[in-house]
């Protein structure tokens, strides 16, 4: 089993180089770059451990898609409009490190305080083997044991997604939308005769420019209207 | 482990070399049926009827001046065409070419990675290669590559849930998602009454197989979907500032991701390496399958010389107005008929 050994230690030490570099780096995109490198280390580890199937979810999901969605909103960030990128306030710097050493701590003990308990699971190597592999076994799982979470989780997602499209609507739902297309009318209702144009600007406005550079002759003591529909105006 | 790794390698490295070959050949192909479609001659003069035009092409793009704009991210400049390269061709390794043969006491086995998961793991390969596309346009700081890499973003992560959900039918009705396993599944026979039909699932998933289609090529960024790298409004996308072998990587990437996608759809549709003989020579069931991928290529470029570009906003609706809602119906009909036929 050396070579498996080999690998998973080449995987582990990429993805903790990764890991470190998602902080270090000072570029954004440098930072999601080695999100996406530590990302698909991860999804080594899991072929490695026989769960292909995670692997890819990992990868389609995380990596290509959400990652994906990420760098796009961080390519649009002017890097000089960043708030203060590694240099925070003091307090902020040492209660920060305060933080990740309690939680490095954290880890260390309960790796330390481990107890490997002699009893396997119920998804051994035969039993996954039995109903035809990893991902049949992911499948009978979340569909029996745990349908309610995975019916759950569902349900949040889809909230989720209606809630983004609620907060992109530009008018709130429920309300019609007004159309904004309009036509300016010289003001007389559909079907009445108008008298010919007299001379002089229509009653507080400016005057019409026409085509060739002249003065359009204005309806004599007509107002201008904004209607949205040629027939709409009744004269009112 | 039925065969040693060497054996592998060598397999590996056999099919690497043939469909760079095929990539080569492909632009070939593509300029000599664009030219029919507009009844011109195409290349003609290098080598016997313009044969030897890709390697001229190949040697030409070598020759070039390698430029890098002055206020590029290099490291990633550097690496982003990489990227969309290695993943279109890593994703060839669970193609299956056929099932194992013996040669000299060592039995072949024609997948390079027969992996459980092979169907979904032609998805993540493909969805990973974006990131070349969208770095390369962002390390450029150029806006036309940076408009061309949004584009490309939002347009492969809203294909690419197309994609996966329209083989949910196939992985229903096979019951796993291994690509052998679906192709053993295709070259069954099926007798209805007195006629007998193979069991393609383009017979039984026909709504699939166009809604894959479709997703395939907006995938693969090309035409009439290729809006990442329109000339007419982004002089070339995301590509702009590349140049010499660097950009020639983009163009093998995108091309070896086209030939491994078709090869994918005839897999997955078409039967594979199934076909009349292919059960006793291997060599025979390559070739159906060769066959078949020339047809998706060919298809590929009869789209390219037919339609004009979508609109982007076309584009979006397409895929989430009208895709979306078809590839889930296919899945719930498949289903419904599935549970009716078991029980």
């Amino acid at each position: 089993m050396p070579w498996d050994l080999i690998i998973f230690y080449m995987l582990a030490a990429v993805c903790i180089a990764a890991a470190l570099g998602v902080v270090v780096a000072t570029n954004p995109v440098h930072s999601a770059i080695f999100l996406v490198l530590c990302f698909f280390n991860v999804a080594g580890v899991f072929v490695m451990m026989g769960a292909e199937f995670l692997a890819v979810i990992q990868v389609i999901v995380y990596t290509g898609a959400i990652l994906v969605l990420l760098l796009f909103v961080l390519m649009l960030v002017n890097p000089d409009d960043l708030p203060e990128f590694h240099q925070g306030k003091p307090v902020q710097r040492v209660v920060g490190g305060l933080l990740g050493l309690i939680l490095l701590l954290e880890i260390a003990i309960a790796i330390l305080n481990r107890e490997v308990v002699g009893v396997t699971g119920t998804a051994t190597p035969e039993a996954i083997a039995a109903v035809g592999g990893n991902t049949q076994a992911i499948g009978r799982l979340l569909f029996s044991d745990y349908l309610l979470a995975f019916e759950v989780v569902s349900l949040v997602l889809t909230v989720g997604v209606i809630g983004a499209i609620v907060l992109a609507l530009p008018e709130r739902l429920g309300e019609k939308v007004v159309q904004r297309k309009g036509t300016i009318s010289l003001g007389h209702a559909r079907g009445v005769d108008m008298e010919a144009l007299g001379e002089g600007t229509p009653e507080g406005e400016a005057p019409i420019l026409s085509g060739r550079g002249g003065f359009a002759k204005a309806s004599g003591g007509r107002k201008l209207v904004m209607t949205n529909d040629p027939d709409e105006y009744t004269g009112a | 482990m039925d065969e040693p790794i060497w054996l592998k390698f060598i397999v590996a490295f056999v099919i690497m070399n043939v469909l760079l070959v095929g990539m080569a050949y492909m632009t070939y192909f593509e300029r000599k049926v664009l030219a029919a479609f507009q009844d011109r001659m195409g290349p003609t003069r290098t080598g016997p009827k313009g044969l030897l035009q890709p390697l001229a092409d190949g040697a030409k793009l070598l020759g070039k001046e390698d430029l890098i704009p002055g206020s590029a991210d290099k490291w990633v400049f550097f690496f982003a065409p990489l990227v969309v390269f290695v993943t279109a061709i890593t994703s060839v390794a669970v193609i299956p070419f056929g099932t194992s043969f013996d040669v000299a006491g060592q039995t072949i086995n024609m997948t390079i990675a027969d992996l459980n998961i092979g169907a979904l793991f032609v998805l993540a390969i493909s969805s990973v290669g974006v990131y070349g596309i969208i770095l390369g346009a962002w390390a450029s700081s150029n806006r036309y590559s940076l408009l061309g890499g949004l584009r490309a973003a939002a347009q492969v992560v809203s294909y690419e849930i197309i994609l996966g959900l329209s083989l949910v039918g196939i992985f229903i009705l096979t019951g796993s998602l291994n690509l052998g396993d679906i192709v053993a599944e295709q070259s069954r026979t099926l007798s209805i009454g007195p006629f007998e039909i193979s069991n393609w699932f383009i017979l039984s998933q026909p709504l699939a197989f166009v809604l894959f289609l479709i997703a395939a090529v907006a995938e693969t960024n090309r035409a009439p979907f290729d809006l990442p790298e329109a000339e007419t409004e982004l002089v070339s996308g995301f590509h702009t500032e590349y140049s010499a072998f660097r950009f020639s990587f983009y163009f093998l990437g995108e091309y070896i991701a086209m030939i491994v996608m078709s090869l994918f759809a005839s897999t997955l549709f078409l039967g594979g390496t199934d076909g009349p003989g292919s059960d006793s020579h291997v060599l025979l069931g390559i070739l159906w399958l060769l066959l078949k991928t020339i047809l998706f290529l060919f298809f590929y470029v009869w789209l390219r010389a037919t339609l004009p570009r979508f609109r982007y906003d076309q584009l979006m609706g397409i895929a989430w107005k009208v895709l979306l809602p078809l590839v889930l119906l296919n899945i719930v009909v498949t289903a419904a008929v599935r549970l009716a036929v078991n029980s």
